[in-house]
Parts: C-alpha cells; structure tokens; sequence
C-alpha cells in the first residue's frame, strides 16, 4: 500500500515534470502594468485584422517587473529565441543594442514619421533605430489645485508665505504660479505646506521627494541638474558631475529634506510611495512621473486627491523648465527566428490605427496628434506632447551601454548624501570617479 | 506524554498567553497579506489604515482570471519543483549521510564542499546554468528548476540528515546487520523509519525552501515553467505594486505549503508522541 | 574492505550529482573570475589574470558590505536562537497536546522572502502602513528606513520570518530527549529552571550548534528582502555582500568583477566552516 502510494506519486511528479505551454508565431516581451495592457488591444487588433491577411499571430510574454531588466539582459545575452520583440528603453538601449536587430531594414519608408523627433532620437543608436516608440514619458510637477488656489487668493496666506521664504531662503517673495515656479518657488511653497514650518498648513508636508537608491529616482532629480546649466558630461564627453550645477541640484533636494518639508520616509520612497504621500492628502505637491496623474487623480483609488491634481512643468532654473524625457519602445531580439513576420508586426504597430488603439487602451503614444487629440479622456496628454518637445532632454551619454550603470552609482552616491551618510563634495567626487569606473567598462 | 509533569492550570494559561502573543507577532505580515487581499484599492490606500472594512473577492477573481497570467498553473509548477526538489535532495543526502557517520567516510571533504554551495550569493551561478540548460534543453521546464531546488536544498538536507543518523541507535542497526541484512535493507528498514521525525522535518523545510526561491525562477523561466513567486510578482507594474492582486497571491501561494505541512505534522508530532524514537 | 565499497555506494549518487551539475557551473565561473567578461562578451571573455581579485580586494565597498552581513547575521541569529529556543521549552507541553498549534507558528516561512519585502513596503508605510501606526499608539514615529533605523528593521524582519524555522527544529530535537531523563530530575526535585540548565541545554547542543549555523549561514547570504524594501540604501546602509555582487554582475555588468568578490566571499566561508565543522559535526563520532 505504501510503497504503491511512493510508486504512484513517483510517476505524477515525473509526469508534471514533462509538461509544457503552447506559444504563438510571434512573441513579444513585455512587463506587466498598464502598457502591455494597451498593447493586448493592439495585438488583439492585429491578430483579428492584419494578422489573418499575413497569416500569423503575435501574443504577449509578460516578465515580472521585479529584476525585469537583469531577467531581460540574460536572455538576451544569452541568445534565447523565447520571444522575437522586446521592450526596449532609452536608459537600456546601449546595453542591449548589441542583442538587438536594426530596424531600419524592416521598416516601410516613412512609417514613423509622425513620431515625435526625441522619442525616436532616444530610441536610436548609431544612426540606427533599434525601437518602435510606444510610450513617452516626462516629469511634471504636481501639485492640489484647491490648496494653490487657496494659496493665490487668501492675502493671511500669501503674507505667511513670503514670511517664510525671508526666513528660509533670505528673501521675501510672493506666491506664483506652478506654471511658472522657479525652484526657489517650489522650495517656498514645499515649506509653506509644512506643518513644522507653518502650523496653519493644511497638509502635513510641502513636498514628497523620491530618494531611494534606485536609478529612476536620479532621473526625476536631473531636471534640477539640466535646469542649473549641468549635464553628466560635456558634448566631448568628459565627465562634468562634479558642477556647481549639480551642487545646486542636490542642494535644492537637501533643502528640502532639512527642512522637513518631505516626509521623513522619502528615503525609501519610489514612484508608488510618493503617489500614496500626496494621494493621502499627506503632501501638497510632488514631483512625479507623468503615470501617476491618471491614479492620484483617480477617486477610487485616492478619494482625497481625485479630481483635485494640477501638474506644471518640471520648476525652472536658469535655464528655463526642463524635463528628463525617456521613452519604452518595441525593438526585435536578433537571436529571433521569425524577424520577417516581426518586423511585419512592427510595421503595424507603428501606424497611426495601432498607436490611437493602444492610446484607447491606456498607454501614452509619443505620437503629438494623437496626444492632442485625445484632451477630453486624458487631460494630461496635450502637456505631455507639449512639455516633452519644449522642456525635454535626454541626458548625454543617456542612451550609452554605461547610463544605467552611471545611473547606479549616482544613485547610490546621492542617496547617501541626502540620507546623511556623506558630505556633498564626498559625494559628488565619488560619483564622478564612480562614472568614470562604470565608463571605462 | 508524562502526566507527572503537566504545568497545572496557570502553566497552561501562561503558555497560551505566549503562544498567542508569539503567534500574532510572527505572523504580523501574514495577517496583514490576508486583510490586505480582501480590501479594495480605495480601503487599501487609506490613512491611516482600516482594519474594519467591507470584504471584497475582487482581487481573488482579478489572479485567477487574467487571461495573460496562469495562475493555476505556476502553483502547479511550484508544487512539482518543491516535491521533486525535495525528493531529490533526500534520496541523496540520506544514504551520504549513513556513510559519512557510520563508516566515517568523505566526511572531511564532502560535507564542506556540499556546504559551502550555501554561503554562495546564487546569483553568480545564473550565468552559467543559463548556458547549461540551454544546451541541455531545461530551460523554462519544471525538471530544470527541480534540480536547482535540489542544489539549493544539498547543503541543509545534508547537514540534518547527519544529524539524523548520528542520533539514531546503533545497536539496532548492528542487530540488522548481525542478521545479514544488506545496507539496502538496513536504510529502508531501519534508518528511515527511526529517523522519521527529522526526515519529515527536513521535507518540510526542503520544501518551503524550494517554494520560496526566487532568483532562479525568474532567470530561468519564460512561461512553462515559471514557480508562482515570480507570478506573484506579476503584479508588480511599471505603475507601482498593485497591492490588492499581490497580497491575493501571496495568500493563495501560501495555502499549498500549508497544506504539505499540515498532513505532514500529521505525521511529525505522532510519531514524536509515540515517544521512544531513541533511548 | 567490504564496509569501504558500500561507503562508495552510498556517496556515490551525491557525488556524480555534484560533478555533473556544478561541475561546469563552477569552472565557468573559475575561469570568468579570471577574465574581462560583460554580458556582450559572455561566449568570449578574454582571459586576463587575477585583476578582478585585486579589484575586489581593493574595493572598500565590498568590505563595507562584508562588515554589514557579519553583522547582521550575527545579530539576527543570535536573535532567532534565543527566541526559538524559549518558544520551544515553554510551549511544548502545549505544542504536543495541540498539534496543530505548531503549523499556525512555522506559517511564516512559507512566504518567499521576496514577496514578503514586497509587502514590507506596504506595512512600513508611514501613512498607510500598519506598523507606523501601531508605533504611533505608542507615541512612537520613528523613521522605520531612515538611517538611524533601517538596519534594525531588516534584522527584525528576518528575525521575525526566521525564527519559526529555529523552532521547529529545537523542538524536534528537545522532543528527542527522553522524557525519564527530564522525569527523574524532576523527581529529584530540580526547579524547571535547573532542568533547562543542567539538562536540556547540554543535550541540545549539537542541535544548536546545527541550527544556528545553518540560519547564520542564510542570514549571512542575505538579499531578497533588502534588496526589494531598501535597495540597499539609503546610500549603501543596507547593502549585504549578496546585494553588492547583484549589483556589480546585473547593474553594472561586472561579471568578473562580482564572481571574484564571491570567490573570495567563498574562502572566508571556508575558513568559518573549517573553524566551526568540528563542533558542527561532534556527534559524528559518538
């Protein structure tokens, strides 16, 4: 009897040892989230239309966005056939533009033009584009429309306000507004909404900074680099880091930070910590990711903030507003044994049919006509358009096979100055030789 | 169990009352996955948090429904690796350790070698048994990700299963062998019963082990034969953690090893109550 | 002579198992540490001596965070022990009577690390966290993963998902001491805490000695829940060995660079297990 139940339960698991899933034509690698639910709707669009002219399917292979990059690099690397297209990125393209396939041979002529020019830039790489743009992606500043209307009218609240700004930042001044904040305004205002600074506030905090040691965190913090006149290298290429630039750029975060007008927790904050401090109704104004106006605006996942979200350009500098810009694209692993129908697929998806389908469907096209057009279901999408070809940047040497490398050590660096651990000249002098490390690899 | 020494009434309320503070405590997160799974987005995102709220299955339905996912099917795949992983190690490291206590052979140089597999950070091996498998054709299948569990549990099967022998008593085995039984018959008749307890330890340890492993379940899976902590994780998005579908897998990839455990501790705890396992 | 080739046979499958599955693994990794190798060069790295070590040696961020994992598996161990080996003696008379009491307590282990530091991070949540606002009926607000706390609370998470493991293997050896030894004592008239001291104690060594080694050895290795709370940081107050090399082989795409920090990693393991086998195994002999 025993023995039988061993023999038996021997057999099963040899049995489920063996078992295997079914896989269509052509696969697509994506991380789940929004975006590749929008490009279900594409490929479900496809695979009804076009798909059954050409005669294949494509389907859609999520990898968890838990350690989605080092999971991607291996296969990659490593030659898998497991899927043909992949998501490809500004900030990975140097790394994995060896693994990839140029596309320019597969393209129709004149399928991407209506792409936006730096979405496209920021997906090339050697005079090659190496990406079908499916999503852009800027920084505003967010900010409550009730509490920075209050703010504009109420005279005891603008008087309060430039009484703190003399007190903090050596001189008095009056409220403007977010559209056209300087980053001594956004201070001001971060501290205005302080209840440590000023116990008549409304809010707990002013601001909800994102500080982790975590390379996106570096990006959004750019803009007060590129804003202050300062970029990672020169048009030469020498490392340019260690600036007065950046010094003012880590010191208007420390600012902040010392003044306790961020949540002391923002050290470990990401994207979705600072959605929950200022969709709480913790934080008056955050800097943030375009994605998140579509939650924190959202009553049913924020009841306080639905409905009440303004966002602004990133704040200005010397150099006027400017905004890291980076876009998510579709590129073809050049180990794949289906690039013809792949390519095929790109030439599709890269219409304006398949970018207003996946628009519909929740993504962010870097396409500007459908962005404008699209005003009444997603009142961010002109802005975005708009901030993106006005304010946007990508930062030199962005695209390399270093910047998320580069990217790693600033964070690293800079989440330790913020975080008390080292001095600002420690911190930029390591980051500095720090890059020069990762470049010469 | 000895009657002599029963703790009387108020041993037995203290011990309660630790049990239940211990309990809570450890299983803070536990409980905490659980709520968090039966609430909405809205209750989830609340501040401060809510303990009182109106249950939802709306997270439940959303993992076991996604047409992209296969929920199903990577606890399936977790529970094979788990079991086959489990198995492996056992078969392997039992008889080892019969040798290495009883005929005081390779002691020296295979325990640190075996052990030594565990101070290692995985994450060098990735590469290597990437290529490995590609060649051998094990990527993304559940055999493939059974080896690896069995890698990975070596060292501490190995280890206990010493232990295991070393405790059990001699004479019994001696009589065995006084009455020519083979060394075959000498582990299946008497180490691995006698040693019971401790083996079923070790199966549920090895077990949870394998279920929780993350790394190379990510690596090395596509779609067949991905363990249900990386499809737990598909729910981590580009748009931040979606709490409520997470916490759901959490809560429903902890139900299978809570289950092996339970029927197990069947076992385990009877065999310990029967007493006299050694003398 | 005989004894000798049923030896072989018995550690015959463990071997072969070992050489053909790690074989190739580790010479790979031999002759990578050796090697200028990145993920572009992964089929054709070229071999260029023991730079990497030097580089590793060299690197005082790999010190730093060899200093952090000594520590916090010491901490976290030491910890687990103490706390499984109370839960084991107090709660047993309860734990057998009620048998599934015991399944209620190892509950923690059977949620994967990783997931358990994804839900960290709803937990710790200043504002929609739990824990922040069980502290604050304390009067409590400390920053959970600033600086001045974060390291206690990655000890106390592993603490509080380990310490089950510990447990369950105390109270399976403390179950094998035989109840006359305990009864005799007893009526000897020796108070419960002479007991512990003279008589459980002592038995359980070797068990202890097991066990903490093994859960000195995982705590040492640590990186799933670090990784997914923390990243490491802030700065790098968090970073374990094990975080550190992920980070050289996967961010930076330092292969040879991170196999080599291992590699050295490996020797002092070595050293510590060379050290402390002997206790490990004592019971061996008997």
């Amino acid at each position: 009897m025993k023995r039988r139940f061993i023999g038996a339960s021997a057999f099963a698991l040899a049995v489920a040892l063996g078992a295997q899933a079914a896989q269509a034509d052509v696969t697509l690698l994506f991380w789940p989230g929004p975006e590749s639910d929008a490009m279900q709707a594409v490929i479900d669009a496809f695979n009804e239309g076009p798909g059954q002219e050409l005669g294949f399917e494509v389907d859609q292979l999520l990898f968890s966005r838990q350690g989605f990059f080092d999971k991607e690099l291996s296969d990659l690397a490593a030659g898998s056939t497991e899927f043909d297209l992949a998501l490809v990125t500004t900030y990975t393209l140097g790394r994995y533009a060896p693994f990839l396939e140029p596309l320019d041979q597969y393209l129709d002529p004149g399928v991407a033009d209506h792409f936006a020019p730096v979405a496209l830039d920021s997906l090339s790489a050697d005079g090659s584009i190496y990406g079908i743009p499916t999503d852009i992606s800027v920084h505003f500043a967010f900010y409550r429309t009730d509490l920075i209307d209050e703010l504009m009218n109420n005279p005891d609240w603008q008087a309060r306000y430039s009484e703190i700004a003399a007190e903090h930042l050596g001189a008095a001044r009056d409220p403007v507004d977010p559209g056209d904040w300087t980053w001594d305004d956004y201070i001001a205002t971060a501290l205005f909404f302080t209840q440590s600074i000023n116990p008549d506030a409304p809010t707990q905090f002013g601001s909800a900074l994102q500080l982790q040691n975590l390379i996106f965190n570096i990006m959004i913090w750019q803009s007060t680099l590129v804003s202050n006149g300062g970029n990672w290298m020169d048009a030469d290429g020498t490392i340019t880091i260690d600036s007065d630039a950046a010094r003012r750029g880590l010191e208007i975060y420390q600012t902040i930070i010392d003044a306790g007008a961020t949540p002391p927790g923002s050290l470990s904050y990401e994207f979705a910590e600072a959605n929950a401090a200022f969709g709480t109704g913790r934080a008056a104004t955050t800097l943030q990711w375009n994605a998140a106006f579509n939650i924190v605006n959202d009553p049913d996942e924020y009841p306080e903030t639905g409905g009440l979200v303004g966002i602004a350009p990133m704040p200005a500098g010397p150099e006027g507003h400017r905004t890291h810009s980076h876009s998510l694209g579709i590129g073809m692993n050049a180990a794949s044994e289906n690039k013809d129908q792949a390519g095929q697929f790109l030439n599709y998806l890269a219409s304006i049919e398949a970018q207003e389908i996946y628009a519909a469907a929740g993504g962010t096209p870097a396409v500007p006509s459908i962005l404008e057009g699209m005003s009444d279901q997603r009142p961010e999408f002109p802005l975005i358009g708009q901030f993106a070809a006005d304010y946007g940047f990508v930062i030199n040497g962005g695209t390399a096979a270093y910047a998320v490398p580069v990217y790693e050590v600033l964070a690293q660096e800079f989440s330790g100055y913020w975080s008390g651990q080292t001095d600002i000249d420690t911190a930029l002098s390591q980051a500095a030789s720090g890059m020069a490390e990762a470049m010469a690899q | 169990m000895s009657r002599k020494r029963d703790p009387g009434p108020i041993g037995w309320t203290w011990r309660w009352l630790l049990f239940v503070v211990a309990a809570l405590i450890l299983n803070l997160p536990v409980v905490f996955t659980v709520f968090t799974s039966f609430k909405t987005n809205a209750d989830i995102n609340a501040s401060p948090p809510v303990w009182l709220f109106a249950p939802t299955l709306q997270h439940y339905a959303e993992v076991l429904t996604t047409p992209t996912l296969n929920f199903p099917r990577y606890l399936m795949n977790s529970f094979v690796l788990a079991a086959a992983g489990t198995a492996i190690a056992l078969v392997l490291a039992v008889p080892a350790a019969y040798a290495i206590v009883r005929m005081k052979f390779g002691g020296g140089t295979i325990v640190p070698i075996v052990l030594m597999l565990r101070t290692l950070p995985l994450v060098i091996f990735a590469i290597p048994f990437y290529f490995m498998f590609q060649w051998l054709g094990l990527l993304d299948t559940r055999l493939g990700l059974s080896i690896i569990a069995a890698i990975i549990n070596l060292p501490f099967a190995l280890l206990f299963a010493i232990a295991m022998v070393r405790d059990l008593p001699y004479e019994i085995e001696e009589a065995a062998r006084v009455d020519g039984a083979g060394i075959g018959m000498l582990l299946w008749r008497i180490v691995i019963p006698l040693g019971r307890p401790m083996l079923i330890s070790i199966a549920i340890l090895s077990f949870i082990y394998a279920w929780n492993e993350f790394l190379f379940g990510l690596i090395l899976t596509t779609r067949s034969a991905t363990p249900v902590t990386v499809g737990a994780t598909l729910f981590a998005t580009s748009f931040g953690i979606r709490w409520g579908p997470t916490s759901a897998a959490m809560v429903l990839s902890l139900l299978p090893p809570m289950l092996v455990g339970l029927v197990c501790f069947r076992y385990l705890t009877r065999a310990l109550t029967a007493g006299a396992i050694k003398g | 002579m005989h004894r000798r080739r049923e030896a072989w046979w018995l550690i015959a499958p463990l071997a072969i198992f070992m050489v053909v599955w790690l074989g190739f693994p580790f010479l790979s990794n031999l002759y990578y540490s050796l090697s200028d190798v990145t993920f572009e060069t992964l089929s054709s790295p070229t071999l260029t001596g023991f730079g990497n070590f030097a580089d590793a040696a060299g690197s005082a961020a790999f010190w730093q965070s060899l200093w952090f994992s000594l520590r916090f598996a010491v901490i976290a161990t030491t910890a687990q022990i103490i706390i499984a080996l109370t839960l084991a003696i107090a709660l047993r008379p309860l734990l057998e009577r009620y048998r599934f009491l015991l399944a209620v307590l190892i509950l923690p282990l059977m949620i994967s690390p990783a997931l358990m530091g994804i839900m960290y991070k709803l937990m710790l949540n200043e504002f929609v966290g739990v824990v922040p606002q069980y502290l604050a009926l304390f009067g409590l607000y400390p920053n959970l993963l600033g600086p001045d706390w974060v390291v206690t609370v990655v000890i106390a998470i592993e603490v509080l998902q380990w310490t089950p493991f510990a447990l369950l293997l105390l109270l399976t050896a403390l179950q094998a001491i035989p109840e006359e030894l305990l009864d005799a004592a007893y009526v000897d008239g020796a108070k419960p805490r002479d007991q512990v001291r003279r008589i459980v104690l002592p038995l359980m060594g070797p068990a202890i000695a097991i066990t903490a080694f093994i859960r000195f050895i995982d705590s040492f290795r640590v990186f799933d829940h670090i990784y997914v709370l923390t990243g490491g940081g802030p700065g790098t107050l968090t970073t374990s060995s094990s975080i550190f090399i992920y980070r050289a082989f996967f961010q930076q795409g330092r292969l040879g660079f991170a196999i080599a920090s291992s590699l050295i990693l490996m020797a002092f393991s070595l050293l510590l297990l060379w050290a402390t086998m002997r206790y490990v195994l004592k019971g061996a002999r008997t």
